[in-house]
């Protein structure tokens, strides 16, 4: 039992490096946006797929903003992917295709498995073009998002690219507030150290691209994966390429204003994020490959985030067990300085991480709102932990992942 | 100490410093002073004509004045609706502008020219500047921002703290500070030890340039529209003279050797080499140091994460095939042409060949 702790503690303190580490580099390192300032170029035609599911409230929205983007016209194809809606959905896109002629070729799904990895699979049968953006139903482009997200790809290393999600619904309840805070500390941060240090920035599957071409040579969309964008990320980097983060493309989104939709979403990235742990951890430490070192041990590290909920209430029973059974684990006074320095440092390294992210944002007042986020911090421990059991009762009764989609909050336009 | 005492104590202060600090995260979830979404700019791209724009939109509130100047040859003062004061000249006398120049040289008012200016030397223009005829500034003068319908020339030695755009074409003397974003709609020429940082035009010209001496791609040698990538793990070089086909991407430095030829794009993860004459029609980026040799060509955008030197005769881009040029740092010889952007995050300078 003893060891088993041991290894549970030196496993949160990787973590917790990790995240000190993330987050002094932003503060204090070297910041790359190599691909920021490519504003003039000759644009590769790119096609924008676009993933709806029953998305009557938001899908004209995103169009709205998506015929509008500064982007040479005649090199821009908007694909609706109408995935089986049985609202208004694909009323609303073929209203679109009429008022904007020859810039939105609708791909509309009426049957086939579900998912939008599965759904963009079936959709690559309309996509001619090199460069392939992808966007959710419910995000609103800028005028210059597109040409941000394309310009990565004139590296010829760059097989995806990942934008920055930024929440628009931020002042509905204390949720939208969290997940605000939260969103500023994986991308202002998390994801942007890990594009200064060379390490694994991860594909969102949203606000982002991919290379055709290094699409091909992976094998295409993975429609058994409940997070395609994880999976995509993976494989991209097993095959020699890169996963661009562009911290300064910015696109709003829609958070979950309700606890219910929230646990849904994140036991749905945390089964997807698993299932592409137990895929490709084992492959990317040890296999051969053209990842480098630290990308191997970051992304291994990345594919452990969601497992580690599990593994630290699995700690805390442990600890318990070994104080009803009288064991002191280390001399006493170690052990005493030990948990008091965790408890100054260790405890406070994603506190630390989303506030230097709000510090960066230039944002006031919503750092106040930080010890609130024990409450999300428990929620998503526990919802990712029954994730992580229901891999495993999938597992061994054999039972087939379904997705779930995310519920819209936004007033249907 | 009675110990029921001690306990209800005990309570209450645990209980004090647990909601100490949730007060203000309480009071903010009430009072929603920061529940804002973040701003995300919808509007724009980050244009480098974005100020110029802007400006031309502001002073189009005293458009009936300058009309009347112009149709009139007088000159006109008065205050815009931030309280700005701005003086108009109907004609090109330098003898108007005179009448806001202080002696000092000092020259705080928007100024707007309906025909052609003439700026006197060691002039300091805090406010903006609007020519709609062609402009020409003397040297050793400081500008705040200047937008120019026609030709914009500025003297040797001049300072631009904010922007320039141009509708006909640029030009800046030697020793001109333009640590600012400088566009045109025609073309950008500087002189020999200028610094710059953001400049775009369908080309500019870094110091003299001389008749074009770059290899020329051969015939039938077009890159197909995919190119075929190769990966190196390591250093990586394409031989004198070679003619290579696809995109080259290497963990380690990447030299091209004199005279070759990349039908694709080249990344290094290190430092990266073109010797003379080389030909990319694709990008070059580099993620660490760049030394771009005399006379070569590049048809893509070219990055360099850390530096960039560019030597005499390098072409980048062509008018009808615009591109980008960025790095941090970036030092360019004379007679180079860049179709496009040129971006130094830091410093830009044209050093002095030889």
């Amino acid at each position: 039992m003893i060891y088993g702790l041991y290894i549970i503690v030196a496993l949160i303190c990787i973590y917790t490096f990790r995240h000190y580490w993330f987050t002094l580099n932003r503060l204090f390192g070297f910041q790359r946006h190599p691909y920021i300032d490519i504003d003039t170029a000759d644009w590769p035609p790119v096609t924008i797929l676009v993933a709806a599911h029953n998305e009557e409230k938001v899908i004209a929205n995103a169009l709205d903003a998506l015929m509008v983007v500064n982007y040479p016209r005649e090199k821009m194809l908007v694909v609706p992917v109408n995935d089986r809606s049985k609202d208004r959905t694909k009323e609303i896109i073929d209203g679109f295709v009429e008022r904007f002629p020859g810039r939105i070729q609708p791909f509309h799904r009426v049957s086939g498995k579900g998912g939008k990895a599965a759904a963009l699979k079936d959709a690559m049968e309309l996509v001619e073009t090199e460069v392939i953006l992808i966007f959710d139903a419910d995000y609103l482009p800028g005028a210059g998002l597109v040409k941000q997200l394309v310009a990565p790809f004139f590296d010829p290393e760059v097989g995806g690219v990942m934008g920055r999600v930024v929440p628009m619904n931020v002042g509905a309840n204390l949720l939208t507030r969290l997940l605000d805070l939260e969103r500023s500390g994986g991308y202002q941060v998390d994801q942007q150290a890990r594009m200064n240090l060379r390490l694994v920035p991860q594909h969102g599957g949203t606000v982002a691209g991919v290379r055709m071409s290094a699409l091909k040579e992976i094998g295409g969309w993975n429609d058994t994966s409940l997070t395609e964008d994880t999976d995509l990320t993976y494989r991209l980097l097993l095959f020699g390429w890169k996963t661009a983060y562009q911290n300064r493309s910015e696109c709003y989104e829609e958070v979950p204003e309700t606890w219910p939709v929230r646990i849904k979403q994140i036991m749905r990235w945390a089964k997807g994020h698993d299932q592409a742990m137990i895929t490709y951890s084992f492959k990317l430490l040890f296999g051969k490959h053209r990842a480098t070192l630290r990308e191997r041990i970051d992304g291994t590290l990345l594919l452990g985030v969601y497992i580690m909920a599990p593994v630290t209430l699995l700690g805390w029973i442990l600890a318990l067990g070994v104080f009803y059974e009288g064991f002191v684990p280390l001399h006493g006074i170690i052990a005493l300085l030990s948990f008091t320095a965790y408890a100054a440092v260790g405890n406070l390294a994603a506190f630390f991480e989303i506030a230097a992210a709000l510090r960066l944002d230039g944002t006031k007042g919503r750092i106040c709102l930080l010890p609130f986020l024990i409450l999300g911090f428990a929620v998503s421990t526990f919802s990712v932990s029954r994730a992580a059991i229901s891999l495993v009762t999938d597992a061994i009764t054999g039972a087939e992942f379904h997705w779930d989609k995310t519920e819209r909050f936004r007033a249907a336009t | 100490m009675n110990p029921f005492l001690s306990v209800t104590v005990l309570f209450v202060l645990t209980g004090f410093f647990l909601v100490v600090p949730i007060i203000p995260a309480i009071r903010e979830l009430y009072r929603k002073s920061d529940a804002q979404p973040l701003l995300v700019i919808q509007k724009h791209a980050g244009e480098i004509r974005h100020f110029s724009e802007g400006f031309r939109s502001y002073v189009e509130q005293i458009k009936p004045v300058f009309e009347q100047c112009l149709s009139s040859g007088t000159t006109a003062r008065g205050t815009l609706k931030d309280k700005a004061e701005y003086f108009v000249m109907g004609d090109s006398a330098v003898a108007s502008i005179r009448e806001v120049r202080k002696q000092d040289g000092e020259c705080n008012t928007v100024v707007v020219a309906c025909a052609d200016l003439h700026a006197p030397g060691v002039s300091n223009f805090s406010r903006e500047i609007y020519i709609r005829g062609k402009f020409q500034g003397g040297d050793y003068n400081h500008y705040r921002a200047i937008l120019g319908d026609k030709d914009v020339q500025l003297g040797a030695h001049s300072i631009v703290m904010r922007w320039v755009h141009s509708v006909g074409a640029f030009s800046a003397g030697h020793d001109c500070d333009l640590n600012c974003r400088i566009s045109s709609d025609s073309s950008i020429k500087l002189g020999t030890r200028c610094s710059f940082l953001r400049l775009n035009a369908p080309r500019i010209e870094l110091g003299t340039v001389v008749a074009d001496q770059n290899p020329a791609p051969q015939n039938g040698m077009a890159t197909p529209a995919v190119p075929k990538r190769y990966l190196y793990d390591e250093d990586f070089e394409i031989p004198a003279g070679e003619i290579f086909h696809g995109n080259v991407v290497t963990r380690g430095k990447l030299i091209a050797r004199k005279g070759s030829q990349i039908f694709g794009s080249i990344k290094s993860n290190k430092q990266m080499v073109l010797e003379d004459r080389v030909l990319v029609t694709g990008s070059v980026i580099s993620s660490e140091h760049l030394e771009i040799g005399t006379n070569c060509s590049v048809g893509g955008p070219v990055i360099a994460e850390r530096e960039m030197s560019i030597e005499p005769g390098v072409r980048i881009g062509t008018t009808t095939r615009q591109t980008t040029v960025s790095s941090p740092k970036i030092v360019s010889k004379e007679n180079v042409v860049i179709c496009g952007t040129l971006w130094a995050r830091e410093h830009g300078e044209v050093a002095r060949h030889g």
